[in-house]
């Protein structure tokens, strides 16, 4: 289990890269190498801006070979939670920032035949990671990125990283390209990966279920955090006594752990069921991918890292 | 069906086409296999491959619109052909195999080999039991047995024929059942009809 502030990073650099992207590289306060990540490895960092607290995820792009460095991008979101324009407007070279060690919920798959990348906006960033591994341990993929027309030179250069392969840079939105058409003529054992905004994301995987592909051919990554706001709602915790006051702009878990509680997780990420929690009363609304159809249906348990209540009030057997 | 009495025994549901393809290719190892199946249930194109043994029954015929059944003189010839079309399919095929274990365990070997997973490629147990056993200790392969102990094509030993089932080697773990007092053996009994 991951404690909070594991890591203290200081940034080392911090770059804007285009209006509305910063790069950013952050190596350990005390210089000490940090932990080794694998292709689409995330960190999530601890930001604090006065009184408000923001826990983001952000793809590590590229770790320094000697583990001394990790790189992000982040783009600015004004309408967002508000940890991305904290960074983009507080952070600079010298900003000591807390962190998480970096987990992984979008690692490549070891028996994927090819690698079919598709990209959306700043989704570039895991894909970016995935590049330099495919640098060290060549292997059959095709990446397609789509961007708007005015960034395509910034996301152009970025992808220069990249050797072989196929890399396809589309200046223009997904329904403009035959989606259906490439995703018909895949070689069969091809893992298909995409990483964008949520609406592009669904469309993507739309459009390969209805060409037949298998759900464990897709994968699909949401920036971490992309679900956890919602509606407000209280949590009651029946064997601690608390009742906790669950914020728009926060997970049910970050409540829970901000109340003093500190019940299992791993993954925060609705994928690994370590935080599973029984509902003694209310409607959960489930956001994770970790228990069944069937089990989201009765309704007895929830992950608390992702899934949050569907109406005022929630009791949780914690 | 198979009574499962060890985990790494395979068990096997009934063939049920998927509903979400983009084309079906389903494999009998015996043409009765394929006669009370569901046909038309699908939207997504359906082919039938099956042994035939009859080499004036060969080559590719089309039933009701969009069925083509192909049929193949012997199960190698079979299999080299779909190694064929494998390395050439897509992403959105589903693939069936249906007939004896040794028979759908060879096409889950190619299925594998060509990167199908679970989530594509649905065996199903058709016909008799008799076991593919695979010789420990010589690393033979003995078909076509149907007792609790068989003797080794390879070396000769008398195995005795276990439950546990390699999906890599499509076939039934065989051990020297005598090794201790040799010549002494237990009773033989026909278990795999």
């Amino acid at each position: 289990m991951s404690s909070p502030g594991a890591l203290t990073l200081r940034v080392r650099e911090a770059e804007m890269i285009s209006p509305l992207l910063k790069r950013f590289i952050l190596e350990s306060a005390d210089r000490a190498p940090l932990p080794s990540t694998g292709p689409g490895a995330h960190l999530r960092l601890m930001l604090t801006d006065g009184q408000r607290k923001f826990r983001n995820a952000y793809s590590i792009a590229a770790a320094a070979p000697d583990n001394s460095a990790y790189e992000i991008i982040v783009r600015s979101v004004p309408r967002s939670r508000g940890g991305s324009v904290f960074l983009h407007e507080h952070v600079h070279a010298g900003t000591i920032i807390e962190a998480d060690f970096p987990g992984n919920l979008f690692p490549l798959s070891q028996v994927a035949r090819k690698h079919l990348l598709i990209g959306g906006g700043i989704g570039i960033t895991p894909f970016l990671g995935y590049l330099v591994h495919f640098k060290k341990m060549p292997a059959p993929f095709e990446l397609h990125h789509f961007c708007r027309v005015e960034e395509e030179t910034t996301f152009g250069q970025l992808l220069r990283r990249a050797e072989g392969g196929k890399i396809h840079l589309h200046p223009e939105l997904v329904t403009e390209f035959d989606l259906a058409g490439m995703l018909r003529t895949q070689p069969l054992g091809t893992h298909l990966y995409v990483c964008g905004p949520e609406i592009f994301m669904e469309l993507v995987l739309a459009a390969a279920r209805s060409q037949g592909w298998p759900c464990s051919k897709l994968h699909s990554e949401s920036f971490g955090g992309a679900h956890a706001g919602g509606a407000p709602f209280v949590a009651v915790l029946k064997r601690s006594g608390l009742e906790i006051h669950v914020p728009e702009d926060q997970t049910l878990l970050e409540a829970i752990e901000a109340a003093g509680v500190e019940p299992p997780s791993l993954c925060r990420g609705g994928a690994c069921g370590q935080c599973v929690t029984e509902i003694l009363e209310g409607e959960p609304e489930h956001r994770d991918h970790y228990l069944s159809a069937e089990e989201h249906a009765a309704g007895r348990a929830m992950m608390i890292c992702v899934s949050r209540a569907k109406r005022e009030r929630i009791v949780l057997d914690l | 069906m198979p009574d499962p009495s060890i985990p790494s025994r395979p068990r096997y549901k009934p063939f049920a086409l998927m509903p979400a393809a983009r084309s079906h290719l389903v494999i009998a190892e015996h043409a009765e296999d394929l006669s009370d199946l569901p046909a038309g249930s699908s939207e997504a194109p359906i082919e039938f491959w099956v042994v035939a043994h009859d080499a004036r029954a060969l080559g590719t015929q089309r039933l009701n619109g969009s069925v083509e059944i192909t049929r193949y003189r012997s199960v190698p010839h079979l299999l080299d052909q779909l190694t064929y079309r494998l390395e050439r399919e897509y992403v959105g095929l589903q693939l069936y195999a249906i007939g004896t274990e040794p028979f759908i365990w060879d096409i889950a070997r190619l299925a594998r080999a060509h990167g199908l997973d679970r989530d594509e490629f649905h065996p199903t147990h058709s016909g008799t039991l008799r076991r593919r056993v695979y010789c420990v200790h010589c690393r033979s392969f003995t078909d076509n047995v149907s007792t609790t102990i068989a003797v080794c094509s390879g070396c000769g030993a008398h195995l005795q024929v276990r439950d546990h089932f390699s999906q890599r080697l499509a076939a039934f773990m065989g051990v020297q059942v005598d090794a201790e007092v040799p010549g002494e053996l237990p009773p033989i009994e026909e278990a795999y009809p």
